[in-house]
């Protein structure tokens, strides 16, 4: 189950090859199941409700993204299903399986990947080993096996820096694959933490505004880079400001507002939709 | 080169008889605790340096381990290499069960907490006297003994012997910690020190990895307080105090934290330089300040980054 997505990721595929992913099989007339499902979740914070009750569910091969004025609740809401924050009612499902209250290293090994707001990497290891970190605890639990290292761990390894390789190639980083992360300019670590989110091939991939503080032509690679996942049968879940990329590739939109849902539909819906606007300009 | 070295530490004694001959035990002695000096930074190191955590409970546990070998060889005669394995066990032991409580706490929150641990450490060392003799100290620590088969046994007596000891103290020490700290198992402790939150939204459980770093650490550290307590023969509570975790943290940040060079090189220098300085008895703890001053403003990421960076001083900007 956890290890399904990490032994695919450890046979050594460049990307991600959804092999028989379940976005891809599924005919017209079959029931929808939901890959990912979050029941009235409510999170406080002392007198303020930051998430409201919010219900939401993504099918396998879905992208859909989280929009709402800042303050909404988004990041909360990202917090709280990878586990980073407790939860204060509701329930997030993944596979059918409850993982609330999962602490995030649980929450990471079932295959749900995530980034971060602020870019966030491990600045003085190399950008190499940035990547090499994500799979590792996905490939191998056996902490005897890391201190003898086995020629099982060696194998995974060379894998893993296979992986890795194209990866970073894909991202356009390979020329600085043994730098330390922390040299490299804010939209790198940007493209190299989402990287890394794919290290293990998680099957739903939560990212937290990727078009943030970086320029333009970065943003319609990131733009491009996000198609392509999805292409790939991958499910996504983007917080993002930038209206143009959120119209631009979601399937479906969320609207967020105090913590509440306000509203959810296709991208042409959500533009008109009277409660958006106002959650926006104000009345 | 390296085996050159190695032929040269290991020939040490020698080596020692043959250039200072009048001051050859002394000599010794200081190699011998250097050689411990360098595994106990080395261990601490796996804790302060690779998983980043600032814990000021190391003394505690070499205390335990040096207790705990001093008090089986001398009350109830176990041979060396069980007192050994005891004083790993227990200060391993005793890491775990202050580590499960002390990790909950943030940063600055644990090295108070660990501190804490150190100080309740030496007081029941200095004041249980029915048990640890208290300020009376161990006395008779008797020399290590490995029973060997054919009722034969192997007593380490002269002091070449135990330079020999110290050095395989520090060999193993050093064999571990770079076991620990390279490949992935170095590779997930250094992420959990570089972005906690981080590593756990790779897989990483952080406080799983500072477990193993404090716990194997402070079993190190118990280790060779087995070998110092047989060593020096006569234990005393003074030897775990604050200043021993101040001596080590100069080794470890003015050597190169979290590098084994860098530690090596911390743990000579702090140990030898002291006993250098004596050719200027007045002026010895002057010096000695003055010169770690000196170090803190020239090299404030240790001795080990200047020393890599002295090649290229160019690329001093851009790495910052």
């Amino acid at each position: 189950m956890p290890c399904s997505a990490a032994r695919r990721a450890a046979g050594g595929a460049a990307w991600p090859r959804d092999p028989g992913h379940p976005g891809t099989r599924r005919s017209a007339g079959e029931k929808r199941v939901a890959l990912f499902e979050v029941r009235g979740l409510t999170k406080r914070f002392l007198g303020v409700t930051a998430v409201d009750g919010v219900d939401l569910a993504l099918e396998p091969g879905e992208l859909v993204s989280l929009i709402g004025p800042n303050g909404s609740g988004k990041t909360t809401l990202f917090n709280c299903v990878t586990g980073y924050l407790t939860v204060d009612g509701g329930r997030v499902l993944f596979r059918g399986r409850d993982v609330t209250g999962a602490p995030p290293h649980r929450v990471a090994r079932l295959g749900i990947g995530r980034t971060f707001q602020l870019v966030s990497v491990f600045p003085r290891l190399s950008v190499l080993e940035n990547l090499l970190v994500f799979l590792q605890q996905h490939q191998e639990e056996d902490l005897m096996g890391r201190l003898l290292r086995t020629r099982r761990l060696r194998r995974l390894e060379a894998a893993a820096v296979d992986r890795a390789r194209s990866l970073l190639d894909l991202v356009g980083l390979a020329g600085q694959a043994d730098v330390p992360a922390g040299t490299l300019s804010y939209g790198q670590r940007k493209l190299l933490a989402f990287a890394a989110t794919l290290m293990p091939d998680p099957d739903l991939v939560l990212l937290d505004e990727p078009a943030a503080a970086v320029n333009p032509t970065m943003i319609n690679q990131m733009k491009d880079r996000i198609l392509e996942l999805h292409r790939r049968g991958k499910t996504i879940l983007l917080v993002e400001h930038n209206m143009d990329v959120v119209m631009d590739i979601s399937q479906r939109i969320v609207v967020l507002d105090h913590g509440q849902k306000i509203a959810e539909g296709p991208p042409e819906a959500i533009r008109r939709d009277p409660r958006v606007i106002e959650a926006y300009f104000g009345r | 080169m390296w085996a050159a070295a190695g032929v040269a530490l290991v020939a040490a004694p020698w080596i020692v008889a043959a250039a200072v001959p009048g001051q050859q035990r002394y000599v010794l002695h200081i190699l011998i605790f250097t050689g411990l000096y360098g595994a106990l930074a080395l261990s601490y190191d796996l804790v302060v340096g690779q998983v980043g955590s600032l814990s000021l409970a190391h003394p505690a546990f070499f205390g335990i381990g040096a207790y705990t070998a001093a008090l089986l060889a001398t009350e109830a005669r176990w041979p060396f290499p069980a007192g050994l394995l005891a004083a790993v066990g227990l200060a391993g032991a005793a890491a775990f069960l202050v580590g499960f409580p002390a990790f909950r706490l943030a940063e600055h929150s644990f090295a108070i907490g660990t501190l804490g641990f150190a100080i309740v450490t030496q007081l029941v060392a200095n004041n249980w006297v029915e048990f640890t003799k208290g300020p009376l100290c161990v006395t008779g620590i008797p020399r290590p003994e490995f029973p060997l088969p054919f009722g034969l046994t192997f007593r380490i007596t002269v002091l070449p012997h135990f330079y020999w000891a110290s050095l395989a103290t520090l060999g193993l020490t050093a064999l571990l910690y770079r076991r620990m700290t390279t490949f992935r198992l170095g590779r997930a402790l250094n992420a959990v020190r570089e972005n906690e939150p981080l590593a756990a939204a790779a897989g990483i459980n952080p406080l799983k990895y500072r477990l193993l770093a404090f716990g194997v650490g402070a079993a190190l550290a118990g280790g060779v307080g087995a070998v110092y307590a047989h060593y020096i023969s006569v234990l005393c509570p003074g030897e775990l105090t604050i200043g021993l975790t101040v001596n080590l943290l100069v080794m470890l940040f003015l050597g190169g934290v979290g590098s084994l060079r860098g530690v090596l090189i911390g743990a000579v220098l702090f140990t030898a330089l002291p006993e250098v300085l004596r050719l200027a008895p007045t002026w010895r703890l002057v010096i000695y300040g003055l010169l770690l001053l000196v170090i803190v403003i020239r090299a404030p990421e240790g001795l080990d980054a200047m020393l890599r960076r002295a090649p290229g001083s160019g690329r001093r900007r851009l790495a910052a």
